[in-house]
Parts: C-alpha cells; structure tokens; sequence
C-alpha cells in the first residue's frame, strides 16, 4: 500500500476501508494472515486493527485450530447498511476486489487439478 | 460494598449495575448472562455482559468497579482477584438485530437493583445468535426461557421481528425460525 494513497479512507484510515471492503467480499471469513495478504499489509497492522473493529461490534472472530478466523458482525445493528456501503466503497479499491476474485474460500478436493 | 466468595453470577450482576446507578450510569445486564439470569438452573456464564446505555467514560466505571474489588484487566475485561466473573462492557447502542432497546425490565433486592433485558429480548437475543451464526447452544437457551417464562415472553413480538429482521437481510436462512417454534411447540 503506498503511502501516498489519496483514497478516501472512510473509516479513518486505508488499512480501515481494505479490512472492511475485503471482508465483506468474504462468505466466510478470512483468517487475519490472509486478510494482511489480500490487502498488503502487515498482519500485525491488520490485528490491530481487527481488535478495534471487533471492540466496537462491527466484526467478530472465532478459533480455528491456531489462528481466528475474522468475519463482519451480521448481528450489528448497522450490519446491512454497512455492507451496502462497502460494496461501494469496493469500487475505490479495484486491486483488493481483484484479489478476492481470485482468492478460492470454497473446499477443494484434494488432488484436484487448478 | 463487599461481594462474597460465594457470590453468584445474579449477586455479581446486581452489585455491579447498582454500584453503575450510583455513579450516574444505567448499565443493563443483556446477552447470556441475562438468559443466564432467567434461567440459572438452565444455563450458566462466567461473563457478566452490560452495555451502559450512554458511554461512560472509562474512570468512572473503573472508580465504581473498583469498590467491588473488580480491576480493569488489559484485555479492557473487568476481573475480581477471587471470584471467576469477569464483567464486560461491549460498545452499545443496546440493540438486537437492527432494533435498538430502549426499554427494558428493572429488579430489585433490598437497597440493590438490576437492569436486564426483558424475557421477550433474551428469546430474541439468543435465538439471533443461532439465528446468525448457527449456534446450538443459544438456541436451546432462547427455548428455555421461552419456556420457562412462558407468562412473561411475547411469541408474537418475537415472530414480528423475525419478519422484520427477515425483510431487511434476505441472506437469513428463514427456516430456523420455524425450527425455533416447532421445536417451542413440542416443548
């Protein structure tokens, strides 16, 4: 991400809005490694940032084996108006819709070709 | 004000939002451990969930807890050196979905009181969390005090937020509300 991005940043920052657009291109979740992937930064930023968002309800998290899987909060209060924004917003953010496009949630059977 | 080592979830829970009273904040007991509340025989919860109906600010909840032996652990949790029930204070607005709660049931016991989510809101609450996320467990829990405050839960508000709820995100899978009363009927 460069740091000279002039994107809007609606939720404050630009990590922000990617953790938030790329989530809701998420049926189920992404773990916080590959959502630091998917939007190019660093997990370390990415965790912190999912603390807060998870403090304030707008998403949740769940164990998985070691790692947590970090999904938005379809119980928040706002949660269907805030999906319809960052469906918006997505358009500001070509490369991470890219990215999800291509990113496989669904299983796949061992073996099987790509 | 001094909370025994057998202090239960409910005594917790009361000397809490009365301590909150007394600093000038309403905090409602809401999530499992109001379902908790209701039911106690039923179910059980270590965490003790109040959202404060306006945000205090953090010095004072601290100052009010602290009267309790109750310390602010780095998680942003409140824990009490010996009892095992930690207090938590998630980010209101109080809501259920996309309702917001501006009412809601206040119990007393001697010179101490509670704020807790009505009957009607546990079943709510509890069922949107399976409703959500497929949760078994609070679904056994929303039929349970369904069941057993039977008098006191309105199925038909219930069913009319479902439809509500319904209405504004088509992506709830709907057949869970019929698997809730069904299961209600056969008791």
């Amino acid at each position: 991400m460069r740091r000279d991005d002039l994107r809007p940043a609606v939720f404050g920052t630009a990590t922000r809005d990617r953790i938030l657009v790329r989530l809701a291109l998420s049926e189920n979740g992404l773990h916080v490694r590959e959502l630091a992937r998917q939007i190019d930064s660093s997990a370390n930023a990415v965790h912190r940032v999912v603390i807060a968002l998870e403090r304030a309800g707008i998403v949740v998290s769940r164990p998985v084996g070691t790692t947590r899987i970090v999904l938005l909060n379809r119980r928040w209060y706002g949660a269907v108006e805030l999906r319809a924004l960052l469906e918006r917003l997505a358009h500001a953010y070509p490369e991470v819709v890219e990215r999800a496009r291509t990113f496989r949630e669904r299983p796949r059977r061992i073996g099987k070709p790509l | 004000m001094i909370l025994s080592e057998r202090a239960t979830l409910v005594d917790v829970a009361f000397a809490a939002c009365t301590v909150l009273e007394r600093a000038g904040e309403t905090a409602v007991l809401c999530g499992g451990s109001a379902a908790a509340y209701y039911v106690p025989d039923l179910y059980q919860s270590l965490d003790v969930d109040f959202v404060v109906e306006v945000g205090a600010a953090p010095h004072v909840v601290d100052r009010a807890l602290a009267t309790l032996g109750y310390a602010r652990a780095a998680e942003g949790h409140y824990r009490h050196a010996t009892l095992p029930y930690t207090l938590a204070f998630p980010i209101g607005p109080l809501a259920i979905g996309r309702e917001y709660i501006t009412s809601w049931r206040t119990d007393r016991r001697d010179d101490l009181l509670l704020h807790v989510y009505t009957p009607t809101d546990v079943v709510r609450d509890r069922f949107l969390h399976y409703w959500a996320w497929g949760d078994r467990t609070a679904l056994d829990v929303a039929l349970a005090v369904a069941r057993t405050r039977a008098r006191e839960v309105d199925l038909d508000a219930v069913r009319d937020w479902t439809e509500r709820e319904l209405a504004a995100d088509a992506s709830y899978d709907a057949s869970r509300i019929g698997r809730f009363f069904t299961l209600l009927r056969k008791g």
